[in-house]
């Protein structure tokens, strides 16, 4: 197959574009991991089911279609919460095994549930600014894509707000360095461990109704390779590293691109994976993580 | 009788799979690439026994120490991270393992008849045992006596040093390193001999099955595979055995008449025995529990065998 330069511009471009769902998805990986050291399985799904929700309010409420993107943020914001109790807050402080199973019972049941519901067809989501395409001299830009993007830094920037300037994120961050310590010091951990799930499901909600539109259907398939790409992103960008995140979920979106140009559908995840290996080999601790020495 | 023939070679198979996870999670290292190492010990001695029409003895076993090889490989990088990175950096072995066998053509003529696997289409021809008169009887004979092999061998390796250092890294990586222990000897062995179980598991499971493709080895089976030993505790291979009988034989097999809400009970079912019972089913208690819910005294665990 012939391309020339156009193309693989084209393709990263669009890449780049596509990456700011991984980036958000990431982001959520990367908040919870923060916030408790443990790893939440079931959160892709959780944000594939809030987008589920989202296309309920349309379809069976007959709410207008930008209701999506409110009502399935707030209500993959409530799985979160509820992945929270069922899966995390009664489990012993020092067990990791069990919370990541448990939530992989949460990512099965998420999954299965909406299989249930839909009889497994993939159903079609509306799409945001379906007419929209810009050109930029030889090169296209989706203009949905490009909303996408703009409402991933909009996130983003809150994110970090929240985090650095107000009284919720000093909490957090001091519940995950020092979970006793903090505890001694007044601070509800389980509510502030509650509230980063909630907020995370939220940021996963966008995600996942922004994944949807872009592609047009949405499919209990997603889940699975969601929960893959945004684990990748939190690895390749360093483990609770919430800039690390951002410009990874950029990066693979790109890299994922450019290779389905070059290799096809096929081949396209071996080269993302690949790439892994290689940050696993000769970079560990990601782009800007601190070196770990727990588990 | 076929139908239970079948869930029988279920079981021992996927009992295979978990041990080899076990194996794992006795050093602490989580890892999602046992459906990795199932697929190549699959892929290999299918094609072992049908494009070059070797015997299904060493066919086993070419595949399981290819299989093995493969996990010696991946345990170097791997196992210098842990915890998380470990999960993902198994997920993204196992996938590209699927992905390679997603994208594997290799048609050969056997016999007037192309076969080998088919890319997209999957590997079909895998008919060895029907082809050498083996009965279903015969094939669950074979995957339980492997199994029990397994299982008395892992028992054995709990009796002895080498148990004894898998669980001291396990337990405390840090304290097992100051004692002297070679913490990546030891994880890369433990990498290497889960390889091969789960390659011998993959190579049965293609030859009793027939047919594999690439959704044969999901990520779903991997979480599978570490949820058995995780269910059922580590406090000795039984356990994975019983998580095995109880998830393959009640729920998959047991429920069929309530249909598709049985996945979703699975779901459930697996974080409600995690939050009631964190250590797995079978845990350090469970024969004292056994004997409180019988009403009998709890005794100290000196018949502990």
């Amino acid at each position: 197959m012939g391309f020339d330069h156009i193309d693989i511009i084209q393709s990263i471009l669009d890449g780049v574009l596509f990456g700011s769902t991984y980036a958000l998805i990431g982001l959520g990986f990367t908040l919870i991991f923060g916030a408790m050291q443990k790893l939440n399985m079931a959160y892709a799904a959780a944000s594939i089911g809030g987008a589920y929700a989202g296309l309920a309010s349309i379809t069976i409420l007959g709410l207008p279609a930008l209701m999506a993107f409110v009502i399935g943020p707030v209500a993959s914001g409530l799985l979160g919460l509820l992945v929270y109790v069922a899966c995390f807050q009664y489990m012993p402080r020092g067990n990791h095994l069990a919370p990541l199973m448990a939530s992989i019972g949460a990512l099965f049941f998420i999954d299965e549930v909406i299989i249930h519901e839909t009889a497994g067809s993939p159903l079609s989501f509306p799409a945001v600014l379906p007419q929209a395409y810009f050109f930029l001299g030889d090169f296209g830009i989706r203009g949905d894509l490009l909303f996408a993007m703009f409402i991933s830094f909009l996130l983003m920037g809150a994110i970090l707000f929240l985090l650095y300037r107000t009284k919720l994120g000093l909490a957090t961050r001091a519940a995950s360095q020092q979970p006793v310590a903090s505890l001694l010091c007044g601070i509800p951990t389980r509510k502030t461990n509650a509230t980063t799930f909630v907020l995370a499901g939220v940021l996963g909600g966008i995600a996942g109704c922004l994944v949807a539109a872009s592609v047009g259907v949405l499919s209990p398939l997603l889940a699975l390779p969601l929960t893959i790409k945004g684990l990748i992103v939190t690895v390749i960008g360093g483990l609770g590293s919430i800039r690390g995140a951002i410009i990874a979920g950029f990066m693979i979106g790109a890299f994922e691109n450019l290779f389905l140009l070059i290799r096809g559908v096929n081949e396209r995840d071996i080269y993302v994976f690949m790439l892994l290996f290689i940050f696993l080999v000769f970079r560990p601790n990601g782009l800007f993580g601190t070196a770990i020495d727990r588990d | 009788m076929e139908y239970y023939l079948g869930v029988l070679q279920t079981i021992g198979i996927h009992a295979l799979l978990g041990l080899s996870a076990y194996l794992l999670l006795l050093t602490g290292q989580l890892s999602l690439a046992q459906v990795g190492f199932f697929a190549i010990g699959s892929y290999v001695s299918g094609m072992l026994t049908v494009m070059v029409g070797w015997h299904i003895a060493p066919a086993l076993m070419v595949g399981a120490i290819m299989a093995g090889f493969f996990a010696f490989l991946v345990g170097f990088p791997a196992l210098r991270v842990k915890g998380l990175m470990l999960v993902v950096a198994t997920i993204a072995f196992s996938e590209i393992v699927r992905l390679f066998f997603f994208n594997l053509n290799w048609r050969v003529q056997v016999d007037g008849l192309e076969v080998g696997p088919d890319s997209t289409q999957g590997f079909r021809e895998i008919r060895y045992f029907a082809a050498n008169g083996w009965e279903q009887s015969h094939v669950v004979v074979l995957i339980w006596s492997i199994l029990a092999l397994v299982m008395i061998l892992l028992w054995w390796l709990d009796r002895v040093r080498a148990g004894a250092v898998l669980r001291a890294v396990g337990e405390d990586e840090l304290a097992a390193q100051s004692s002297g222990v070679n913490l990546m000897m030891v994880k890369v062995a433990a990498m290497t001999a889960g390889g091969i179980i789960a390659g011998i598991a993959g190579g049965l499971f293609a030859h009793s099955s027939t047919y594999v493709d690439h959704h044969s080895f999901s990520i779903l089976l991997a979480t599978f595979a570490i949820s058995y030993p995780i269910l059922g505790g580590l406090r000795n291979v039984f356990g994975t055995l019983v998580a095995v009988i109880f998830i393959q034989g009640f729920i998959i097999e047991g429920l069929r008449f309530i249909g598709d809400y049985r996945n979703i009970l699975f779901g459930l079912l697996i974080i409600a025995a995690m939050n009631f019972r964190p250590q797995g089913l079978v845990d350090g208690n469970f024969r004292s529990d056994l004997a409180k819910l019988l009403g009998l005294k709890p005794n100290g665990g000196s018949n502990d065998a």
